[in-house]
């Protein structure tokens, strides 16, 4: 049986002057799946997104979102169907506090417009009491309790980031789209995700797409995996199959493909654990 | 248990003394500000307003600059075209005060919308350089415009009766300058508040997170257009005629540099630099001239041309020592005031 697609994407094309960025780029994502796009820096997984998210107009291709087209829909308008992201360099409002971001992401959710939140109507009053204690519980799952005042600028890298995760879910999406999440996290706290992105799709019917490098991540929670080198899909199949695939050691090792032996895992972490992304 | 009990109830009574003793203070402060309304004659009541409108100016650019991040250099403008929308009303068609003012907000936001739109592709200081340009042409063409504002000589702008007095105008002034308080406060503890902040931070973010950043800035501008224009408006009645020359390029920098100094996002910091500047060049000259001693080469020529050097030395001493303006050097003081419980 199988799921149907959330998300789409056929033939994307995108380039930035002489330089083709992606080239003929098609996946897709069935609901409730965690899918994993990786490759070497520099191919395009990043742009990917910001086509996705429309932050970029990619010269050709289609997106699909949730059966609909949405190649053509500004940003704000995809977020509002359900398509939520974090930000490899983070994603939060550093003048704003944890409980203020937050807050911020639950902006399409809100249920007044600016003008009757500007003048005060009866209604906004008790709907932001609302969102601030949706807000406070979503601060607690994650943890955030201690810091919840405090401006996310002053605070320290893996809480931001920690915010940034929180902020994505505040949007109440049906789709997560993951920038590196387990960048800045030491071995052990990039397992410990593992657990998290599974209680996400199992408990709150998430479908979720991410970039990243921590290969063990990668393997241990996605359901599929789509190789993208120099713009172009390299490979795509189930993690198992990914890893022992000859080209893709070949693109991240840079060398001939020739694996004598069934490796281990080739594919080392860049700048893991105490990477910076 | 019971001392459990006891120390709860002090921390109530407590709370509450110190609720009790916060509203004494405010109440104090208000009435301290009151003062030279009540006793200070005709020409405190004139003041008074004059402090009022340029205090909503100052948030009427807080509210373009301070919350949406967009500079404005051409608020004359907007300010321009409002009053001299109040008094085409008033003087031309007869109308109501309250048409008027109606009328002097309308223009001032379809104005600012069109630089809104203008806004939208271009940032930071080419913004800068098309909001000046569009105040300096303003200036020498609709304002210039025989038919609309009366040429050099201006268009009178007449109070109705029960505002002809200084002592009855303050108090309108003062009425608009509490509502455009309520409305900024009701944007910051809104949502408007929380998107204006993200496209002022990270439109990209704000986008991603459902933030319509073309909307908020447009709605931005046009607030802000609508809060000037009213301003405009309130201050044709003031004077009760408008000329060309009122709204000249230096006092739309005046306007901008008082908000930065006040502090952006302050309101009380807004409002207090505000009604400083407003005040000073009116206090400031007849204060120094009868002074008893004379400094030589000095004179009341040269102390009218003081108040703007005091600006830029404000500023200057703003954006080194405490770049929050006096919002900033007022926060504990805030702080305590709102019940905000010090860390």
């Amino acid at each position: 049986m199988k799921r149907r697609q959330l998300l789409k994407v056929e033939g994307l094309m995108l380039r930035f002057g002489g330089l083709q960025v992606l080239n003929d780029l098609s996946l897709s994502v069935r609901e409730g799946q965690i899918v994993g796009l990786i490759g070497p820096n520099g191919a395009g997984k990043t742009s990917c997104f910001n086509c996705l998210t429309g932050i970029y107009q990619p010269q050709g291709g289609r997106v699909f979102f949730d059966g609909r087209d949405v190649s053509h829909l500004p940003t704000h308008r995809r977020a509002r169907l359900g398509m939520a992201r974090t930000w490899q360099n983070l994603g939060v409002i550093d003048a704003l506090t944890v409980t203020e971001n937050v807050m911020l992401a639950q902006h399409q959710r809100a249920g007044y417009s600016a003008l009757a939140g500007m003048l005060g109507l009866a209604g906004t009053w008790h709907r932001e009491r609302e969102l601030r204690r949706d807000a406070a519980e979503i601060i607690e799952y994650f943890g955030l309790e201690e810091v919840a005042d405090e401006r996310t600028g002053a605070l320290p890298y893996g809480v931001r980031k920690t915010c940034d995760m929180a902020m994505a879910l505040a949007s109440d999406p049906k789709m997560l789209l993951l920038d590196e999440p387990a960048s800045g996290l030491s071995p052990e706290e990039a397992l410990g995700l593992a657990g998290t992105l599974r209680e996400l799709r199992d408990r709150l019917k998430l479908t979720i797409l991410m970039i990243e490098h921590h290969v063990p991540l990668v393997a241990e929670v996605c359901d599929y995996v789509y190789v993208l080198n120099f713009g172009e899909l390299l490979t795509e199949g189930e993690p198992a199959a990914i890893q022992r695939h000859p080209e893709v050691i070949a693109a991240y090792l840079g060398g001939a493909a020739e694996p004598t032996e069934p490796p281990e895992w080739p594919l080392q972490p860049e700048g893991a654990p105490n990477g910076t992304a | 248990m019971a001392t459990a009990t006891m120390v709860l109830t002090r921390v109530k009574v407590q709370r509450r003394f110190g609720l009790a003793l916060r509203v004494t203070v405010v109440i104090a402060l208000l009435a301290l500000a009151a003062l030279p309304l009540l006793l200070g004659g005709d020409v405190w009541a004139q003041r008074i307003s004059r402090a009022a409108i340029y205090a909503v100016i100052g948030l009427s650019i807080n509210t373009l600059t301070g919350h949406a991040g967009q500079i404005s250099l051409g608020h004359q403008a907007f300010v321009g075209i409002g009053a001299f929308a109040a008094a085409f009303m008033a003087s031309r068609l007869g109308a109501p005060l309250g048409f008027g003012l109606a009328a002097a907000g309308v223009a001032g936001a379809f104005t600012a919308v069109v630089i809104g739109l203008v806004a939208l592709r271009v940032t930071g200081l080419y913004l800068a350089l098309v909001t000046l340009a569009f105040g300096l042409t303003a200036e020498t063409t609709i304002f210039n415009w025989r038919e609309f504002t009366g040429g050099g000589a201006g268009a009178f702008a007449p109070r109705p009766a029960v505002l002809a007095s200084d002592h009855a105008f303050a108090p309108l002034c003062l009425g608009v300058l509490g509502l455009v308080l309520y409305l900024d406060w009701r944007i910051v503890s809104t949502k408007t508040g929380r998107a204006l902040a993200a496209v002022r931070n990270d439109e990209r973010i704000a986008s991603t997170l459902g933030v319509n950043v073309t909307g908020y800035k447009l709605a931005a501008f046009s607030l802000s257009g609508l809060i000037a224009g009213l301003a405009g408006g309130l201050f044709a009645h003031w004077n009760q005629i408008v000329q060309a020359m009122d709204f000249e390029f230096q006092v739309a920098l005046v306007w901008v540099l008082m908000t930065v100094v006040g502090g952006l996002r302050s309101r009380l910091g807004v409002i207090l630099a505000s009604a400083f500047f407003a005040l000073l060049p009116l206090t400031l000259p007849n204060f120094l001239s009868s002074l008893p001693w004379q400094p030589p080469f000095l004179n009341e020529a040269v102390y009218h041309v003081l108040p703007p050097f005091i600006v830029v030395v404000m500023l200057l001493i703003v954006l080194r020592c405490f770049p929050g303006g006096f919002g900033q050097l007022l926060r504990p003081a805030t702080a305590w005031l709102s019940g905000k419980r010090q860390s």
